[in-house]
């Protein structure tokens, strides 16, 4: 899903979370859980939700059908799911210590074109993947191909309707927004608006996450861009201008960004999703540097990725309940642990779930409500103006 | 030919089958050979002509036309550029060390180390490859460091890395060692003789290489030129993880097409691309064959 | 001969420093957790750690890519050498005027993406032998294609260098049955060009991942990618082990074979 996406870096806006706290917070969060929901199954159902105290309703629980279901096939194969990519480190440990079933991830740093590849080109084999996490540009793509199986997670009803599909096809179990990342050991001011980046004394520093025509990660941050230089959802042409501009003032790094290159401080600045950081945070707190997330000022983008049950997979419940357990409550808390925003968030924070310290990891609160995402035509559009000029506009310059 | 002697009519047609039987037959011999490349190679590359002749998208001409105009011919010459620059620097660059190697042969253990790393390093790539020239030369090189300790401070004379020489120098990681290793049989057959022979006959070092020695090297060293261009030509990983230079290049740009994670239903595109890949090497390898038949009068 | 000598040497020391320097520069960069801007006089000693390796090296992870790799690698040689040998080998005694069209076919790999090899065949597979692509020695056959060039080459080379017709000719003639010659004659002098396209594609099949990871199979350079995300220096360090140990290996084993081929290239002078 995310080949060259997968970046670095911890260091949020206040303090260094450890690795050790937030691995012992997922835990507890998952311990309190597991002991709720077990005993939740019956009593919860004319429960009326004022109840704060209860940890876990009805809805986070999947059926007991398809846990038992799941459980007797005993595995569920999973693709291009990064350990560092929005803590699925964490989520997948957690699947696994809830339901004892086995997820192992092929192709970790595969792109979402290689996640179809994979579907069609071992259709019908034992290790063809049950579930992907796509772009929602692929969504359509599967879709097209007729290659999802709707399913409906037990809290289909406490997902907004942009992070679903209406018929059930996928849902959009977590999203975030486009940030800049600052090396603060090699750069001591970090930029925080998209103006600030043209600042002469970032020459050279900045860099994009991959070429926008093919890493998702950098696409948004081109959108943002233009976002933040006039233009809208409609026009990402002002975005890729901004872009020519940096490269024509030598602001713009060529140089490519990976784990290795910002612990290298080769590339100090850099622009990614929120969920993309907290994962490196160990590796560079081991190297000393210090790092600081920020999102721009000027220009707020969100983006999602679709998830979704794979047709005529060959463990289809044990791919269900992957798909419940991303929008049950200990999906929801690891994805808030690595940074990305998880669908039922609102609910989440209104039953009480959510503490202060998951919250580090997270873009301002303010932030989160205002988010809009684009349409499927809108990014359709944008990227066929990308197509055209990115090239002659950018890269080939 | 065998001498049939036929009476009666059918004469010509029987000789003229026997022949025929004879010419074919020879040809039987490499059909495993055939037969396995044409499942694994040429069935796939059918496949990716079948495409190419499709339209993007719904667009009126095919998407091999599309992938010759603008933006895309310029990237395929620059793919070119850098594979013939690098192919022939690799291959001037790979022979001197190769010769090198078979000079010093009497030196124990070095020839094995230099063909043992060679195999390797002419298999490098990608990530790896990258980023050590990153951590040598980058901004924030090692080497670079050192170099500015010394007042010598890359970036003001203008040289980066993640330039076109820089690209450069890191496909020359992995072309001079395989030049190296394609030569070195072809030097071993210089036989000792002959060099004695003509230092017998009172010809001087550049007399026995102008008139011996080169003549007999040049279909390998063709060889080896079409080889290195190809090898850079398709490559891809270390461009891209080097510099968003890199996407100047065909093969990165196929992969915005078939890999990646924005871009869908232009796979035509990609494959129209891959199709254009493939018509420049078969012009290439046309041109080299030309070349070695005109070289090849000279060794006999 | 001294003044070429010491040409000789001074061209191998310059090559040797070209070669090994990038690689020291990211040694350093993986052994020692200190960024270059820090570093210094005061700071060179510090950060020294071996940790990333021993934390990659001692992984199931890289144990089990290791070990398929490392077969797989076995068996594209041996299945590469058993098709590329006799038909190189035939080409040139006997059909001479094949060895453009083989030739070219050799180079075609180059420019095949390797994500339309991996397409191209799945189509035609699933139809034939469905549960063929989920074998991890599936990627045998890519493998022995997209080697091809270099084993193709190295034969050929070998080959070419010696006057093979005429040798065979010359042997049958003084009376020597078919296997006699391949044994005597055919095969001494193949010796270099067997050891070189061995090589080369044993490096290829270590080094190759496009094909790896589109068919979701867990090879040494899938589990050095998957590394780069936590433990990037880690990542590194299994590279430069690679490098070192392919290196010495295939020296070693250099040093072993070539020897006698090298006398026998001196018989048939």
């Amino acid at each position: 899903m995310k080949r060259s996406e997968c970046l670095l870096n911890a260091m949020t806006k206040q303090h260094r979370v450890t690795k050790k706290i937030k691995i012992a917070l997922g835990l507890a969060v998952a311990g309190l859980l597991i002991g709720a929901c077990g005993s939740s199954s019956s009593s919860t159902e004319t429960t009326v939700a004022e109840e704060t105290s209860a940890v876990a309703t009805s809805t986070d629980c999947p059926s007991t059908e398809i846990v038992d279901a799941a459980k007797a096939e005993g595995k569920v194969n999973l693709i291009t799911l990064p350990d560092t990519w929005a803590n699925y480190k964490g989520i997948l440990a957690s699947y696994r210590d809830k339901y004892g079933i086995e997820n192992p991830v092929a192709n970790p740093d595969g792109s979402s074109a290689d996640e179809l590849t994979a579907v069609e080109t071992l259709a019908g084999q034992p290790d063809m993947p049950d579930a992907v996490d796509v772009s929602p540009a692929f969504a359509q793509e599967f879709d097209a191909k007729g290659l999802w199986e709707p399913y409906k997670p037990c809290a289909w009803d406490e997902i907004p309707t942009s992070l679903k599909d209406a018929d059930g096809k996928w849902v959009a179990a977590y999203y975030g927004l486009m940030a800049i990342g600052a090396n603060t050991t090699v750069v001591t001011e970090a930029p925080t608006s998209f103006a600030e980046l043209k600042d002469a004394k970032y020459k050279g520093l900045v860099s994009l996450n991959g070429d926008p025509r093919e890493s998702g990660a950098a696409f948004a941050a081109v959108m943002a861009a233009s976002i933040a230089n006039g233009g809208s959802f409609d026009d990402i042409l002002p975005g890729i201008k901004f872009f020519a501009e940096l490269k024509k003032s030598g602001n713009l790094s060529a140089s490519d960004v990976t784990p290795a290159s910002v612990i290298a401080g080769e590339t100090p600045i850099v622009l990614d999703w929120t969920y993309n950081y907290p994962g490196l945070a160990p590796t560079l707190a081991e190297n000393n540097i210090t790092f600081k997330v920020s999102v721009p000022t000027d220009g707020v983008y969100g983006g999602f990725y679709a998830q979704g049950v794979v047709k005529n997979s060959p463990h289809q419940n044990a791919s269900k309940l992957w798909i419940d357990h991303l929008i049950s409550d200990e999906g929801a808390l690891g994805y808030i642990v690595g940074g990305a925003i998880p669908a039922r968030f609102d609910a989440l924070v209104a039953a009480g779930k959510v503490s202060e310290e998951m919250m580090t990891n997270l873009p301002a609160p303010e932030l989160i409500k205002d988010i809009k995402f684009p349409t499927a035509d809108q990014v359709a559009k944008a990227k066929e103006i990308l197509t055209a000029q990115w090239g002659p506009l950018v890269a080939d310059k | 030919m065998s001498i049939t002697v036929i009476k009666g009519g059918g004469t010509l047609y029987e000789r003229a089958s026997t022949s025929f039987f004879k010419r074919v037959l020879p040809w039987f011999g490499i059909l495993p050979f055939v037969i396995f490349v044409g499942i694994f190679l040429i069935w796939p590359s059918v496949s990716v002509f079948r495409s190419a002749l499709q339209s993007v998208d719904g667009a009126e001409k095919p998407a091999i036309l599309e992938a010759i105009s603008g933006q895309y011919l310029k990237s395929i010459l620059f793919s070119v550029r850098l594979s013939a620059i690098t192919a022939l620097i690799g291959m001037i660059i790979g022979t001197l060390v190769a010769l090198a190697i078979v000079s010093l042969d009497q030196m124990r253990g070095l020839r094995n180390w230099m063909v043992g790393y060679s195999a390797v390093a002419a298999n490098l790539g990608g990530i790896p490859l990258a980023f050590a020239f990153i951590a040598s030369l980058g901004m924030q090189g090692l080497y670079t460091k050192i170099l500015s300790v010394f007042g010598i401070n890359l970036s003001a004379m203008g040289f980066k890395i993640s330039d076109f020489s820089g690209i450069v120098l890191v496909y020359l990681y992995f072309q001079i060692p395989l030049m190296t290793l394609l030569m070195l049989p072809a030097i071993d057959g210089l036989k000792v003789t002959l060099r004695e022979a003509a230092a017998n006959l009172g010809a001087s070092q550049r007399q026995y290489w102008t008139n011996i020695g080169l003549p007999l090297l040049t279909p390998s060293l063709l060889g080896g030129f079409l080889l290195l261009f190809a090898n850079a030509f398709s490559a891809y990983a270390t461009a891209f993880a080097l510099s968003s230079g890199g996407t100047r290049l065909v093969s990165v740009q196929i992969r915005f097409y078939l890999q990646g994670n924005t871009i869908t239903g232009k796979s035509n595109l990609g494959y129209a691309l891959a199709a254009w890949m493939i018509i420049v090497m078969t012009l290439a390898m046309s041109g080299y064959l030309l070349l070695r038949r005109v070289s090849e009068k000279w060794q006999r | 001969m001294t003044k070429r000598n010491s040409w000789a040497k001074i061209t191998l020391l310059l090559i040797g420093a070209f070669y090994a320097l990038p690689m020291l520069a990211m040694a350093r960069f993986s052994f020692q957790r200190m960024p270059v801007v820090k570093l210094g006089w005061s700071t060179l000693l510090d950060g020294w750690t071996i940790a990333p390796m021993v934390d990659a090296v001692t992984s199931a992870r890289f144990l089990q890519a290791s070990w398929l790799s490392l077969r797989l690698a076995l068996l594209t040689v041996i299945i590469s050498l058993a098709i590329l040998v006799p038909t190189t080998v035939y080409v040139h005694v006997r059909l001479i005027k094949a060895r453009a069209f083989i030739e070219f076919l050799s180079i075609l790999p180059y420019v095949v993406p390797p994500i339309a090899l991996v397409v191209g065949i799945s189509g035609a597979m699933r139809s034939t032998v469905p549960g063929f692509l989920s074998n991890p020695f599936s990627l045998t056959p890519f493998y022995v294609i997209i080697s091809l060039p270099f084993s193709f080459r190295s034969l050929d080379v070998g080959l070419s260098s010696i006057e093979l017709k005429t040798l065979v000719e010359a042997s049958r003639s003084l009376g020597a049955g078919w296997v006699r010659t391949v044994r005597s004659v055919i095969l001494p002098n193949l010796r270099v060009g067997v050891i070189n396209a061995s090589f080369l594609t044993f490096a290829v099949v270590l080094g190759e991942f496009t094909i790896a990871s589109l068919l979701l199979k867990f090879t040494l350079p899938a589990y050095m990618a998957e590394a780069q995300g936590n433990n990037p220096q880690g990542s590194f360090t299994v590279g430069l082990l690679l490098l070192v140990v392919s290196a010495s290996l295939l020296g070693v084993v250099n040093r072993v074979t070539r020897k006698r081929g090298q006398e026998v290239q001196a018989i048939f002078l």
